[in-house]
């Protein structure tokens, strides 16, 4: 790691739901900095930069900074806005600890938010047609049948390529449709104890889940997650500061964002990719292994005492956590049904619901690096974990299914001095 | 802070329309390529000196290995399903993609059931994205054999290459 030992001194998040009317953009991104700027015992005049990021063209805003500078007290500092997809919450995070980490600044906010309601189309399908735009239409140039693309892309609705994913992945390790019925409902049961998460369902069974419509199989409407609006921000800080503002700092310990190949738009001329199987993830298994390795980390399965996963849909919480290096190849599936993953289990995953639950998708993989600072803190109220937290992992998962970040917080720093 | 929902409780809706006309776009030839070799009903992939691997459709740069893949190869026209999925009867109202509804602009029809697969055609390193055609749901599986189904007149064009379908023992 750098030479200095950064911390998360301060969360705040705004309330998630598909509709946030009441206020716009910049008063959804201003309400989650000033909260956390109020968990940090910090005010404006001593923060020195902010990093801010959202889903590129999401909310018919192209350039929200501009707009929201204004409304988080930015003028006069320098701000960075950061767009990787899906990761862009895990990429605003880590950027903010770099920030502080090399020296350039001692305090940075990280701020990243999504309002899907101000988009007419449910979802996000303009912010995503304009991803590979020109590319699809060099490829209806040539005769692309809109039929088939149809059915291969939108059948899987929102799930696109996951529920391809989600395929290989039982495939290979037998894991089956009830698996997915019981993440869900895990997810759903885990929010309802989480005040600021979008789908909550006290008391959710997997049967509950399993009664909702088929999508196309193995996805059903119960397993996937919302579209929502929401906004989260961490307040970081170099170690002198942390260790006066904070009771309990979460300290960053290692941080990692390696990538695979593009394997969703044929972002290449439309051409093939060379990744046979979706559910590999070569990519977060790398960060993982180069996390730990900054951590010091030698037997993740016994020394990560939580994680906050980015997962969407439900499969990806299993490929994942595997992916991770907190279960073998192939068997996070029988780990969830001996109900290690619960919250008061050996591994709780997504404590807070995660993405399944809460999906303001620029803000998600933030939000898992936030959500992995309350629970070492111990702030995490009544999702907090029921034992001492010396290590919670966050991980994110985007771009064009191609970029992951994984971050390490620790009650300690991980080297001291 | 003051917050404006104090004086405008809720997000109105904004009028307007925008027509973005043609973006710019710079993209190989391979494409031309690509659909030549479909009117000829062939499969044309890309080979990469540096892995071997054989990419189809075929892309000018190796995803893993940072190389161009200037080498071509016809790869057979039977394959493997490497993956599928199965959707429920498609029904009118069910799904929209920007502002239409697919069954009532007639590119799909009421009641049918799709099957997409991943194929990976014999001689090949990559999964192409189609649809399985003329085959029970009940029966598909990952393994099954298939072979292309090509239109019946090839133009030259992406949709000359229909779908698959199961290979009769």
């Amino acid at each position: 790691m750098a030479k200095r030992n950064v911390a998360i001194i301060g969360c705040g998040q705004t309330k998630h739901s598909s509709r946030r009317r009441d206020v716009n953009l910049a008063e959804l991104v201003s309400e989650a900095v000033y909260n956390a700027l109020e968990d940090a015992q910090t005010h404006l005049g001593e923060v020195d930069a902010f990093i801010v990021g959202n889903m590129q063209g999401f909310g018919g805003v192209a350039q929200p900074e501009q707009w929201l500078g204004d409304w988080i007290g930015a003028p006069g500092k320098p701000v960075l806005r950061i767009a990787t997809g899906g990761t862009t919450g895990g990429s605003v995070g880590q950027a903010a600890y770099y920030a502080v980490a090399s020296g350039l600044y001692d305090v940075v906010v990280a701020v990243a938010w999504e309002k899907h309601s101000d988009s007419k189309e449910p979802g996000a399908t303009m912010g995503l047609t304009h991803v590979g735009f020109a590319n699809f239409c060099h490829a209806f140039g040539h005769g692309l049948s809109l039929r088939n693309l149809l059915a291969t892309s939108a059948v899987g609705a929102a799930a696109g390529v996951a529920v391809y994913q989600a395929r290989f992945y039982m495939h290979r390790s037998g894991c089956r449709i009830e698996h997915f019925d019981m993440v869900a409902a895990k997810s759903r049961r885990n929010a309802a104890k989480n005040k600021y998460a979008h789908l909550q369902w006290p008391n959710c069974t997997p049967e509950d889940i399993a009664k909702t419509e088929l999508i196309a199989y193995p996805f059903r409407y119960g397993h996937i997650c919302p579209a929502s609006d929401g906004a989260s921000a961490i307040v970081v800080a170099r170690e002198e500061i942390a260790l006066k503002k904070a009771k309990q700092p979460a300290w960053f310990k290692g941080v990692a964002a390696y990538t695979d190949e593009e394997n969703q738009l044929q972002s290449e001329s439309f051409g093939g990719v060379g990744v046979l199987d979706p559910s590999e993830q070569m990519g977060c298994r790398v960060s993982a292994m180069r996390v730990y390795e900054m951590a010091g980390i030698k037997d993740p399965k016994q020394e990560i005492d939580v994680a906050e996963i980015y997962q969407p849909f439900p499969s990806q919480e299993l490929i994942f956590a595997e992916r991770l290096g907190l279960f073998d190849d192939g068997t996070a599936w029988q780990a969830l049904e001996r109900g290690e993953t619960d919250i008061d289990g050996r591994i709780p995953l997504d404590p807070s619901g995660g993405v399944n639950a809460t999906n303001a998708i620029g803000s998600s993989a933030l939000q898992r690096i936030l959500e992995a600072a309350l629970q070492v803190m111990g702030k995490a109220e009544e999702h907090q974990v029921p034992k001492k937290v010396r290590n919670a992992l966050a991980h994110g998962w985007g771009g064009v299914t191609n970029f992951v970040t994984v971050t390490l917080l620790g009650d300690t720093p991980a080297q001291r001095r | 802070m003051g917050y404006l929902k104090d004086e405008r409780p809720e997000t109105m809706c904004v009028q307007g329309q925008w027509n973005i006309g043609a973006y710019k776009y710079k993209a190989s030839t391979l494409m031309e390529e690509y659909v030549q070799g479909l009117r000829e009903r062939k499969l044309v992939a890309s080979l990469c000196f540096g892995c071997g691997k054989v990419i189809l459709p075929p892309r000018n740069l190796c995803g893993r290995c940072h190389r161009r893949m200037d080498g071509r190869r016809v790869v057979s026209d039977r394959g493997t399903i490497t993956c599928f999925i199965v959707s429920p009867p498609v029904q009118k109202g069910k799904l929209r993609v920007l502002g239409t509804d697919p069954v009532e602009t007639g590119v799909l029809k009421e009641g049918e059931i799709l099957v997409p697969v991943f194929v990976r055609f014999d001689g090949s390193d990559s999964n192409v994205n189609t649809l399985l055609i003329g085959a029970d749901p009940d029966s598909v599986h990952i393994g099954m054999r298939v072979k292309a189904v090509w239109a019946k007149e090839t133009r030259g064009a992406l949709s000359d290459l229909e779908g698959v379908e199961p290979i009769e023992k």
